[in-house]
């Protein structure tokens, strides 16, 4: 009787300590920040989203940052007007997203405070036109709350965004500087 | 003849200089009268469904227009710009309207308040985005 209760405390034992093991975790931010920067001259083309949606789980390394192109703010109020109607077409293309893996996620220790330098690859999709990417960039745990910080250099025109004076007054290659607290 | 090129140049200098004005500084200081603007009146919850229902019809309906919009308080909350946003709840526990106040306003207002607030529509995330939102 003694053993068949010990077996069986063993088993119950065991069931917990996998299930505690195999326990993901979701961390979600609707308020992270991407920035837009395609400066090619002496004019400074750049904006910023701040209600940036991302979310990642931390056993998988699965990782998802969305956007509403409409929710780019530039300082000049004709820029925004010209980036969303002649360059992204925002109302045919609203969203962007970045849908992909934390490649290393393994190495990371969430319950241990520190900078994790991370890579990350998966499908951007721009203007309705999703590329394959590969980024570095750099996970740090403070007080067990995560923060994501990278960069993606995008070819403007692989997007298949045309316009006037790409190239030249706006660069050929834009960065997306991506800032999430989660 | 010396007229009519000195009238040219003044004209072309009066045009390039209405230009800059009109491009670097008209439109950076330009502030949208949000209070004023005309706006479509519309409840938290029946805006959520018309994005969860059928996207892009809601999106030609409602993308970039003025909404003014009536729920409760279901959480505030900084961005990480240190906006203030607040969420207006909806039927769906997992989606509900998510604007973002306009940067000079300051609000008091608390989760489970009835409020109607005012503010571009941006489309649909996990939340209805509104930005430059203020409370009225």
């Amino acid at each position: 009787m003694k053993t068949t209760a010990l077996s069986l405390l063993s088993t119950l034992l065991l069931c917990a300590l996998t299930i505690t093991t195999n326990a993901q975790k979701v961390y979600a931010t609707k308020t992270g920040q991407v920035f837009f920067n395609a400066t090619g001259g002496i004019e400074k083309i750049a904006a910023v989203n701040n209600q940036t949606d991302s979310k990642f789980v931390d056993q998988t390394g699965q990782i998802i940052f969305a956007v509403l192109v409409k929710g780019f703010k530039f300082e000049n109020q004709l820029m925004e007007d010209h980036f969303n109607e002649n360059y992204m077409e925002s109302s045919k293309f609203p969203k962007a997203d970045f849908k992909g893996y934390i490649t290393n996620v393994k190495e990371i220790n969430f319950s241990k405070d520190g900078s994790y330098p991370i890579t990350v690859e998966g499908d951007l999709t721009i203007h309705g036109v999703a590329k394959k990417v590969s980024t570095k960039g750099t996970l740090k745990i403070e007080k067990g709350q995560p923060q994501i910080e990278g960069e993606f250099v995008v070819k403007i025109k692989d997007y298949g965004i045309t316009g006037l004076y790409i190239g030249d007054k706006i660069a050929a290659d834009a960065s997306i500087t991506i800032n999430c607290k989660y | 003849m010396k007229k009519i090129i000195l009238s040219a140049l003044v004209l072309i200098l009066i045009i390039a200089a209405s230009g800059y004005y009109y491009v670097f500084i008209y439109s950076k200081n330009r502030k949208f009268d949000m209070e004023h603007a005309e706006s479509m009146n519309i409840k938290a919850d029946e805006l959520v469904k018309a994005f969860q229902e059928n996207e892009a019809s809601a999106n030609k309906q409602y993308l970039d227009k003025v909404l003014l919009i009536n729920g409760v308080v279901g959480a505030t909350a900084k961005t990480q710009a240190g906006e203030t946003s607040v969420t207006l709840s909806s039927s769906d526990p997992f989606s509900g309207v998510m604007a973002t106040l306009d940067s000079t306003i300051t609000s008091q207002v608390k989760v489970g308040d009835t409020i109607d607030i005012k503010g571009f529509c941006k489309g649909f995330l996990s939340d209805v985005v509104i930005t430059n939102a203020i409370i009225q």
